[in-house]
């Protein structure tokens, strides 16, 4: 029983930050592009009468990048795996979890909020020689909380939501970044999405993520603390009842000093989940 | 301390200037009336009529009243309506069928006129001219042109839609033709309906502000509050929609086991009444799958909501006269204009893809996500299955002359009721009995011509005695009540019921019941008791003759034969093959397969 899903998210980043560290670690005049997808599988489930999921993600793909670090000139096109990820979220405030075909008919989120933990593992390619890597040789993972509000009917075409990811990311030191300590301090995200049904299978979101804190130091060299926002919108298609596609887009805005994070993406995200559920609803429907 | 000082007098002086001489005062002032009427709600869906909905307003009124358990509307929405503002038989008031199902060979012909004609006269015309103020809130469906609407037949105050049926939240109609619903405000059609408007909550806040604005001259008032609610669609705020969740997963079959057992707890039913028989096209609803159940079992859930939103807002009214002071002075007369609703309508009217009217459905009428159910644009109703539970113990459901089309739960309360308090009568009583029962209690009279027309006799009988406590029915033996509508006939002498029904509802014969062993209608008795068969019959020709029915060569029920599957009796737990189990065998003869 439980909903299973395969995402399949590519990511195309660029900016004055490695896009794999989740850090954001500002190295001013630095240059990255990378090209990455994730792929993995999440199993939704009851536990304690509670909607639960736990995934697994992990990242492949190349990042570019062209890097001065401590007076050296890093110019490195990398390739591989990166930190796979471990993710595990329970809901504790909102409707029961979805057992049968009557709940899954009767289901509206209300007002829901969540509480998820991930935890990245350090065995991703890493190159203790270069600050351009796909694994990041450290322990990190975050605790957040996620929060949905329903506006309105829970109508196909007409649903309405106001979604906020409060989190905190907590990471190890890399004791060998280009043979140097890297520490990080916790660094604490806010996402915020307003999304709206256009029409019955398709809809679309204001995205907003602020990110605080995160100061790197690497070897008593303190960095900057980040204060960033970007603001970006998603598209979202549901091809059919096990296969959704979403576009999005996403740009910091104040970042116009040196030491401000700057970086967008393209993000596209195909999920392709099933659930006996809906294989017997797709049957009931074709046998009316 | 000043103010009070200066108030004081003025305020002495204004009930000085203000009050009336004594001598003027009428000794008893004469009490108001006001007739709640429900669209298809059906003969249980009163808490104090065994229903689970809850009902605590309409139950009040029980209390305080009597309950009336062998009361009859007519089958559909128009004659009934005709009859209650009239007292007169629908084949003489204009609806001897419904506008919209008038036969070829009733087209032009008296009584015919699909609006109430103006050879009748109306109550309200009648106890307006006797010193009522009367007033006019929610569904009228006798007539759209000027000299058809409530303003034009005897009601001084009105808010009222002139269609049958349409949105609860908009002025959206049923039909490409008819996109629109018509509403009137004190005799002027509108343009559009007030900020705000959900019919239901509308009306009462309307017939409240029409009371208070006409109360200070002292008159009684009559008003008329034929809600909408709970016609389909089922349109309801939010608040009212998920009140009973899951509740009717359980399936109309144990619904109306549940409401039976409770009719009998009330005395509503006899100890040994029995359930109709299930309609044989309706299926066992443990037989259906755990989806199919959830969204069945959700158009139970609003149609339940919907009831209880009637039932706020009929407690809205009464809380005000309460709250003035009328209450204690007022006759309320509450029940449902015909059967509960089991026809699909909306597929009755828009179900064939390609046409006209599936094109404004599906641009007017398709917001028909279930947890869309209830919004505008949204066009849900429960079906036979659930009609029949509204109907317990009875079978059949509106239009049918069955006694789920034509039996309804009547609450009568008010000064004019001296029985005891919570009280219920059995005694034969009609809609069209209200008319006499009103003009005596009022002091009006029925005159023999009315704007120039010789008016036709009221079919109705006063309940005065039976409300007084000095008769059981208003009725003797003898009298009889009679019914035609699509082609259908009945009509009841005693406790005998002749009825003759389209096939395959019915046998396209006569058939004979004995309503008091059998309400449910199970057993036909015309093959062994021809003679009563033969007397009823007389009585029928002898009222055909007498107020001209004309039998339709057209009727909506008439390709029902090939449309519904073959009718075999429901026998509960016929054919077992639906009931068996899995086998398991002993586990001590069970093995795994030997190599």
């Amino acid at each position: 029983m439980g909903t299973n899903a395969i995402p399949l998210i590519h990511t195309s980043m660029g900016g004055n930050a490695n896009p794999m560290d989740p850090s954001h670690n500002v190295l001013p005049g630095s240059n990255f592009e990378s090209e990455t997808t994730m792929a993995g599988y999440a199993k939704l489930l009851p536990l304690f009468n509670r909607a639960a999921m736990v995934s697994a993600l992990v990242p492949m793909g190349r990042i570019t990048g062209d890097v001065s670090l401590n007076g050296l000139d890093y110019k490195k096109t990398t390739r591989g795996y990166g930190d796979p990820m471990l993710q595990f979220g329970m809901n504790v405030i909102g409707p029961k979890p979805i057992m049968n075909i009557p709940d899954m008919l009767r289901y509206k989120p209300g007002f829901s909020a969540d509480i998820i933990g991930t935890l990245a593992i350090p065995v991703g390619n890493y190159d203790n020689t270069s600050p351009i890597n796909i694994g990041q040789n450290r322990w990190y993972g975050r605790i957040g909380t996620p929060i949905v509000w329903q506006f309105g009917n829970w109508v196909p075409g007409e649903r309405t939501t106001l979604e906020f990811l409060p989190a905190v990311w907590l990471f190890g030191d890399n004791d060998d970044f280009v043979g140097k300590t890297m520490e990080t301090e916790p660094m604490y995200q806010l996402e915020a999405h307003l999304t709206r049904d256009f029409m019955e299978r398709s809809w679309g979101s204001l995205d907003v993520t602020s990110y605080t804190g995160g100061k790197a130091t690497i070897d008593d060299v303190e960095g900057k603390a980040l204060n960033n926002l970007g603001v970006g919108g998603t598209l979202g298609y549901q091809v059919n009842e096990n296969m959704q596609l979403t576009a999005s887009y996403s740009s910091t805005v104040n970042d116009n000093d040196s030491e401000d994070l700057k970086m967008d993406s393209f993000r596209v995200t195909l999920t392709y989940g099933w659930h006996s559920l809906v294989e017997g609803m797709r049957r009931l429907k074709s046998a009316e | 301390m000043k103010i009070n000082r200066l108030i004081l007098p003025v305020f002495l002086m204004v009930q000085v200037v203000s009050a009336k001489p004594p001598s003027l005062e009428p000794k008893v002032k004469r009490p108001n009336i006001v007739i709640i009427l429900a669209d298809d709600m059906g003969y249980s869906d009163m808490g104090m009529f065994g229903s689970e909905i809850k009902t605590p307003n309409m139950d009040a009124l029980a209390t305080a009243g009597t309950r009336f358990t062998n009361y009859y509307t007519h089958a559909s929405c128009s004659p009934s309506r005709a009859m209650l503002l009239s007292g007169v038989d629908p084949h003489h008031n204009g609806l001897g069928n419904m506008d919209e199902w008038t036969a070829p060979n009733q087209i032009g012909k008296d009584g015919y006129e699909g609006h109430l004609n103006d050879k009748v006269a109306t109550i309200p015309e009648l106890l307006k001219e006797t010193g009522y103020h009367t007033y006019m809130v929610g569904k009228w469906h006798l007539g759209k042109s000027p000299e058809k609407i409530p303003a034009a037949r005897g009601f001084e105050r009105d808010f009222s839609l002139l269609d049958g049926m349409g949105s609860y939240w908009d002025m959206t109609n049923m039909t490409a033709k008819v996109p629109n619903s018509l509403f009137t405000e004190d005799g002027k059609y509108l343009t559009k309906l007030p900020k705000n408007y959900y019919a239901t909550e509308t009306y009462t806040d309307k017939l409240i502000k029409f009371i208070d604005e006409g109360k200070s001259d002292g008159k009684p008032f009559f008003a008329y509050v034929a809600h909408q609610a709970p016609h389909d669609p089922y349109h309801l705020p939010k608040d009212w929609r998920d009140r009973h969740v899951g509740k009717y997963d359980t399936g109309w079959d144990h619904q109306r086991v549940e409401r039976l057992k409770k009719q009998k707890q009330l005395g509503i039913a006899p100890e040994s009444a029995t359930l109709a028989e299930r309609m044989w096209f309706v299926p066992e609803y443990s037989l259906l799958a755990p989806a199919a159940k959830a969204v069945i079992g959700r158009k139970m859930e609003l149609y339940a909501g919907l009831v209880e939103n009637l039932d706020f807002h009929i407690g809205r009214l009464v809380e005000h006269l309460k709250k003035i002071g009328e209450y204690e002075n007022t006759i309320f007369i509450v029940f449902g204009d015909n059967g509960a609703e089991g026809n699909d309508l909306g597929a009755m009217i828009a179900g064939n893809p390609g046409t006209r009217d599936f094109l404004f459905f599906a641009a007017k009428w398709s917001n028909n996500h279930p947890n869309a159910w209830g919004e505008p644009g949204s066009y849900v109703g429960y079906g036979p299955g659930w009609a029949q539970v509204s109907m317990t113990p009875f079978s059949q459901y509106k239009g049918w002359l069955g006694e789920g089309g034509i039996r309804n739960a009547l609450i009568v309360s008010g000064p004019v009721n001296k029985r005891a308090r919570g009280g219920i009568n059995n005694g034969l009583m009609s809609i069209a009995d209200i008319m006499p029962t009103l003009l005596e209690v009022s002091g009006a009279t029925y005159p023999k011509e009315h704007n120039g027309h010789k008016l036709p006799p009221l079919i109705g009988k006063s309940w005065t005695q039976v409300l007084a406590g000095e008769a059981e029915s208003p009725r003797s033996k003898q009298d009889y009540l009679a019914w035609e509508l699509f082609g259908n006939r009945a009509l009841i002498q005693g406790e005998w019921k002749l009825r003759w029904e389209i096939k395959p509802f019915g046998k396209s014969d006569w058939e004979l019941f004995n309503l008091a062993s059998d309400p449910a209608e199970l057993n036909d008795l015309a093959s062994t008791q021809s003679k009563k068969v033969q007397e009823l019959v007389s009585l029928w020709d002898k009222y055909v003759r007498d107020y001209k029915v004309i039998l339709p060569s057209r009727s909506p029920f008439e390709g029902l034969f090939d449309v519904l599957p073959p009718r075999f009796p429901v026998t509960i737990g016929y054919p077992p093959l639906s009931s068996k189990e899995q086998y398991v065998p002993p586990k001590n003869l069970m093995t795994t397969p030997k190599k």
